[in-house]
């Protein structure tokens, strides 16, 4: 579904990320773990088609076509969905207004209908029963002085009501206090089919105890250094980074 | 630089063969030799930074006539309502036929027929608004000055349905030179709206030098939109001034959506104690447009409150000024007042001018501004896109949230309606002239 292979890219003239290669199948969940500032977030950012970001090198393959020759809003509705690290307020905008609009530009790229404004509304009800989105929410801006943890579960009801192919959530367990963490968790795995994938960031083993991972990654400077099966969190948890890190310094 | 001499020659001549002026016969010499002396302000004049009025007489003018207009093109207007009050003016005459006055108990008329039916009430508030700063443009409309709308709502009277001022511009050949001079008086414990929206039938330019003076009486509330839509071959100075008495409520909403040259003069005084005044604004200059909004309130007594809200999105070369000036006089203690001047640029060429100036002789006051101005926020953009919104569309949707707490301050559900349309039309990228012309909008309610 998604082949990253020898990603390099740059911001204001820094490399960020020193070719980046990763191959996700449908129906897998990866996670990416690593030291803050090693360059996870940009990895998403790139995907998702941010444009502060200048791609110096190599090619995303996502469903066989050239990711980064798409714009974000065409990547959207080809399926990606980026899960914020931090979700942007927007005042003035209304949740519901902000997934009207982007449901419909789904929609038609699917070659379907626009809902029509109860069917719309039913459809964000069913979603926002999935993550145990409090209703109070939908009248409100966007992310407008919502809780952290609200805006983590604001991002993982978008991503119900876009079902996208490949999720990307970066850090969506910040933050979140331990039950708020199981709804979202459940709410993520409720989604999950054989034909989507998902890629979770994260530092925490607590997480991966509610997601699953079929394959966890170690990013570390720019470089996915160490790739490994579920246990590799663990590991992670007891020793941290230290030899990861020893090692992939010598290397580069 | 221009001969001012020559422009006020010009103008002068333009009204050599009329009579009827709202002015007296005997004032009159004095007033044309105030008006040729006065000077045309340019940019380096203190509260006309920015400003440039060579596009305004680059054109030659003719006086506007009395003209006809089918009815029922102004009925097409969405927010137009047949069964309220109105006054029809049209390039600056009152045209009765038009016009409507539906509460028995208000007077709705020209100003030129009050001078004759009303005399007292005219000569009680006729140019009793001092203005000691007098430009070419306020000397022009004293001096020649022949017509306006005159409303007048007696102590006690609330008018519920808003009472609309309707001004056309309609021209068969040529440029036309237009000016009003309009009184709306709210007497004690009276309440009113009016909404008062400025057209142009016309692709000739036009220039309209306009003035509206509004007197509020103790306790009375008033609700004062502006709609200037004129199209982009229009000029437009208009001066507003006015008086608040003790606890009167004025709340005054200017939407100035269309003009090549737009300056509109708000002065408020704050005469009583109590007077509670706020105003906010939105201009939207295209292409190579200029709106200028100069407020300025003076808090004469205390325990007065006022609050500005501006806003603007400036698109392509156009240049917006915004200058809010607050003067609290010595004593007027417990003054409130607020400012706040927001400008969202929509190109790099586009500029915003924001000068808030304060002017305090008074210690135990709360007086705060605050102006911003750039581009939409980038991230909040990129987010909307991640979720598959284009970036048309993402950007329409800022701007509008932008402008949104304006809008809903607007208390008439169909002019609100007008103005959302307008705006989302706009910022679609809909020609600003078959946006702003009359015959539009039978789709937009
Ligand atoms: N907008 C930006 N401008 C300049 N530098 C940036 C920008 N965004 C990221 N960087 C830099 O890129 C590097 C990687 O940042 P990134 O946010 O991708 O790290 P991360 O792995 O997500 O860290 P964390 O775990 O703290 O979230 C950091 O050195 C950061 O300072
Ligand atoms: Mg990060």
């Amino acid at each position: 579904m998604l082949s990253i292979q020898n990603l390099k890219a740059e911001i204001e003239g820094k490399e960020i990320l020193k070719g980046i290669n990763l191959e996700v199948k449908p129906g897998e969940v990866h996670a990416i773990m690593g030291p803050n500032g090693s360059g996870k977030s940009t990895l998403a950012s790139v995907l998702a088609g941010r444009d502060i970001f200048k791609v110096t090198g190599g090619k995303v393959i996502f469903k066989g076509k050239n990711l980064l020759e798409l714009s974000p809003e065409e990547r959207s509705r080809e399926g990606i969905f980026l899960a914020f690290q931090y979700p942007v307020e927007i005042p003035g905008v209304s949740i519901t207004n902000f997934m009207r609009a982007a449901l419909d530009q789904h929609r038609i790229h699917r070659g379907l209908e626009p809902m029509n404004a109860s069917e719309f509304l039913r459809y964000m009800k069913e979603k926002k029963a999935l993550v145990e989105l409090d209703a109070k929410l939908e009248g409100r801006s966007v992310n407008v002085g919502f809780s952290g943890g609200e805006k983590k579960k604001n991002e993982v009801f978008q991503m119900a009501m876009l079902e996208p192919d490949l999720a990307i959530l970066d850090e969506t367990d910040s933050g979140l206090d331990i039950d708020a963490l199981k709804v979202v968790a459940n709410g993520v795995n409720k989604l999950k089919t054989k034909d989507n994938a998902t890629i979770v960031i994260t530092h925490y083993q607590r997480l991966l105890d509610y997601i699953v991972p079929d394959i966890i990654h170690v990013l570390y400077n720019g470089r996915i250094v160490k790739t490994g099966g579920k246990e590799l969190a663990l590991e992670l948890e007891k020793h941290g980074y230290d030899e990861i890190k020893k090692q992939a310094d010598k290397m580069f | 630089m221009k001969d001012t001499k020559n422009e006020n020659i010009i103008f002068a001549d333009l009204y050599k063969n009329e009579t009827d002026f709202l002015i007296k016969e005997t004032e009159k010499k004095k007033y044309v030799e105030e008006f040729l002396k006065s000077k045309i302000p340019d940019g380096k004049k203190e509260n006309w930074r920015k400003f440039n009025s060579k596009p305004i007489f680059r054109h030659k003018y003719k006086l506007g006539k009395k003209a006809e207009l089918d009815f029922n093109t102004i009925k097409s207007m969405s927010f137009f309502n047949p069964d309220a009050n109105r006054i029809v003016l049209i390039n600056g005459f009152f045209n009765e036929k038009l016009s409507f006055r539906k509460n028995e108990e208000i007077i709705l008329t020209s100003t030129k027929k009050a001078k004759i039916e009303y005399p007292e009430i005219f000569y009680s508030h006729f140019r009793k608004i001092k203005n000691n700063d007098k430009t070419f443009f306020d000397a022009l409309n004293e001096s020649f000055s022949q017509d306006g709308a005159f409303i007048f709502v007696p102590d006690n009277i609330s008018v519920k349905e808003p009472i609309h001022i309707l001004h056309f511009i309609i021209s068969s050949n040529g440029n036309i030179f237009s000016q009003t001079e309009n009184i709306i008086i709210a007497g004690k414990n009276s309440s009113l709206k009016i909404i008062h929206s400025y057209h142009s039938l016309s692709r000739d330019f036009s220039f309209n030098n306009g003035r509206t003076d509004i007197f509020a009486g103790k306790n009375s509330a008033t609700e004062y939109y502006i709609f200037e839509g004129e199209g982009d071959t229009a000029a437009h100075i208009n001066n507003i001034n006015t008086e608040q008495e003790k606890n009167s409520y004025l709340k005054s909403n200017i939407v100035t959506f269309c003009g090549s040259t737009v300056r509109n003069n708000f002065k408020i005084k704050l005469n009583e104690e109590h007077a509670k005044t706020e105003i906010e604004g939105i201009y939207m200059p295209d292409k190579e447009q200029y709106i200028d909004n100069f407020v300025e309130i003076s808090h004469l007594k205390s325990n007065c409150e006022s609050k500005q809200l501006f806003k603007g999105v400036i698109d392509n070369r156009a240049i917006s000024v915004f200058t809010g000036k607050v003067y609290v006089a010595p004593g007027a203690q417990k003054t409130n007042s607020e400012q706040s001047n927001k400008n969202l640029l929509l190109t790099d060429y586009a500029k915003a001018y924001s000068r808030p100036q304060l002017e305090i002789y008074a210690d135990d006051v709360a007086c705060s501004h605050g102006s911003t101005t750039g581009q939409l926020d980038d991230e909040a953009l990129f987010y909307m896109r991640t979720r598959g919104i284009p970036e048309k569309q993402a950007k329409t949707m800022l701007t509008s949230a932008f402008l949104k707490d304006i809008i809903e301050n607007i208390s008439t559900e169909s002019y609100k309606d007008y103005v959302n349309f307008l705006i989302n039309g706009r910022l679609k990228g809909q020609n600003p002239e078959t946006l702003c012309s009359v015959k539009l909008c039978p789709s937009c309610t």
